[in-house]
């Protein structure tokens, strides 16, 4: 085995919140990443993944545990041009043109060779002119990931990449992505839409409350959730104020029973929920009507 | 790659030994520099406002004052408003930048902080030699009358002293983060310089408070060549005064400063 692109053990982060309690945010995570492999981390929002990202880049010590990207502390990793990262909380300087701001980071890379290359890569060319400050947030999170690239990384960690993008802007990214990953870039992205993961990531790394749930190649965990949703629109007259009548939601779960349909499950028809549902360690085949009363 | 030295097989990428790229820091400046000199609204207040105020409070001022004229002394005062101003405003944006997420951009570099500080501290006086020079310029063209020692040591007090205001602006902008910390800092300089007789002589218990605030000590001192401590209003300042104003200011700036980098430390 070669030297993996990150190994991880252990890791602990704890912070202080506004009132004084303290909050577990990663709690014992265990992470080995070989070189070549497209990971999700996936989640729901304040389930830990930024705070591991952070401390994957060495942005963040540790309360307890190891972190290695390439055999290295993440700091001179970074330094050596190995591992870069798409930060959700990175910032970009509004008055600085799309340009500048590439050129700006490749000197302090000391890379300004692949100025153009980036640029091209990002699809930036046609912005590289305009200000920071008059890009849509897509076009300022391709910039990001044009930083991101600056150095050739062998490893590039996407912190919720795609925030601000509409769906076509989030399709052309992945493509930008998926060819860049053809050419054996390790990827990491942490994201909390489970169809981003799916498609995406030959490995899903669940994360629930600072714990990885569940780590297994993305076909398994969409094996595990049910593979696809069936929805349905109920008869008018069952939909009352507080939700839909509980007694007919039995009936149908009596009429579908033979057909090999379990989980029936009544909620509102989001991701963020699907993958609640998924992390909440429901036993598998359970029948209960999660949210019936709803 | 020490670290990789027990698992035995390599492969190709942890082999090739990458050059290790250096920061060219001088593209990096060069950059902000820029950046920051095309910022019409901060310019304004940099260069624009004591240029301004030179030419309707100094231009063609010829009564005499120490060793040279009115001139000299309005010319001396509104160069100093606009060098604190620009360090003011470098090293404020620079805490605000850091804060506001581009330092965590700059953290994924090969950067070490003492270059970023580096960096910005040549900038931060770059942007001052701006108003210095032009309204000494102006001043030299239009009238502006002193021995040659005074232009030399005026100019170079209020180049070198406007230092002391980077301080400051670091400190105001680590103490009240956010976007808009810089334009505070800066607005509050044009407060200090009324009360620190920059703008206007002032006189009695104005002058009395004003002489502690921190724009009198600075804007004193690179006068002092020129007026040997005499005040328009009358009365004669010792020089240790202005001297201990600003190294009271100094060591005040510098403790809160540190203040607001272990707070903002603090946070993660």
């Amino acid at each position: 085995m070669s030297t993996p692109a990150i190994h991880a053990t252990g890791l602990r982060k704890q912070f202080r919140q506004s009132d004084g309690t303290p909050l577990v945010a990663v709690d014992d995570v265990d992470l080995t990443i070989q070189p070549g492999e497209i990971v999700a981390f996936l989640g729901p929002n304040g389930a830990g993944k930024t705070t591991t990202v952070d401390m994957l880049l060495g942005l963040t010590r540790p309360d307890a545990g190891t972190v290695e990207v390439y055999g290295m502390e993440p700091g001179a990793a970074i330094r050596a041009g190995r591992v870069s990262a798409v930060m959700q909380t990175g910032g970009l300087l509004r008055d600085f043109t799309v340009e500048e701001t590439v050129r700006a980071i490749a000197a302090l890379h000391g890379r300004t060779d692949r100025v153009d290359a980036v640029i091209e890569r990002a699809r930036l060319t046609e912005l590289a002119g305009r200000r920071v400050e008059a890009c849509s947030g897509g076009e300022q999170q391709r910039l990001k990931f044009a930083l991101a690239l600056v150095p050739d990384p062998d490893l590039v960690i996407l912190d919720e990449p795609t925030t601000g993008m509409d769906t076509g802007a989030r399709q052309e990214f992945w493509q930008t992505m998926r060819a860049d990953a053809a050419l054996g870039r390790t990827i990491v992205f942490a994201t909390h839409y489970l169809a981003e993961a799916d498609e995406f990531a030959e490995r899903t790394v669940l994360m629930s409350r600072g714990r990885i749930v569940h780590d297994a190649p993305t076909a398994d965990v969409r094996a595990a959730y049910g593979g696809r949703t069936v929805t349905f629109r109920p008869p008018p007259d069952v939909v009352g104020a507080d939700g839909i009548d509980a007694a007919w939601l039995q009936r149908v779960e009596q009429v579908l029973a033979p057909l090999g349909v379990t989980g029936l499950e009544v909620s509102a028809a989001s991701l963020e929920a699907a993958f609640l549902a998924l992390t909440a360690e429901a036993p598998a085949g359970s029948t209960e009507l999660i949210g019936a009363a709803r | 790659m020490s670290g990789t030295a027990s698992t035995g097989a390599y492969t190709a990428a942890d082999v090739v030994v990458r050059p290790a790229p250096r920061p060219a820091m001088l593209t990096y400046a060069r950059l902000d520099l820029r950046r920051q000199l095309r910022d019409r609204f901060g310019m304004f207040f940099v260069v624009g406002l004591p240029t301004f105020m030179y030419l309707v409070f100094g231009l063609g001022s010829d009564d005499a004052v120490g060793s040279g004229n009115v001139a000299m002394y309005v010319m001396i005062s509104m160069a100093s408003y606009g060098a604190v101003t620009a360090t003011t405003g470098v090293a404020g944006s620079a805490a605000t930048e850091q804060v506001m997420g581009w330092g965590r951009q700059l953290g994924l570099t090969p950067m070490r902080p003492l270059a970023f500080v580096a960096a910005k501290a040549g900038i931060a006086m770059a942007v001052a030699a701006v108003p210095v020079t032009l309204i000494f310029v102006i001043g030299a063209a239009t009238g502006a009358r002193g021995s040659w020692s005074d232009w030399v040591l005026a100019a170079a007090v209020v180049w070198f002293g406007s230092a002391l205001f980077a301080i400051y602006g670091l400190a105001i902008c680590l103490v009240f983060r956010g976007s808009n910390a810089p334009g505070i800092a800066s607005g509050m300089i044009v407060v200090m310089a009324f009360l620190g007789n920059v703008f206007t002589p002032m006189d009695g218990l104005m002058l009395d408070l004003g002489r502690l605030t921190p724009l009198y000590g600075y804007a004193a001192l690179a006068r002092y060549p020129l007026t040997e401590g005499w005040l328009p209003v009358g009365g004669q300042d010792p020089l240790w005064l202005p001297v201990a104003n600003v190294l009271a200011w100094t060591v005040i700036f510098s403790l809160l400063a540190m203040w607001g980098v272990r707070r903002t430390r603090a946070r993660t």
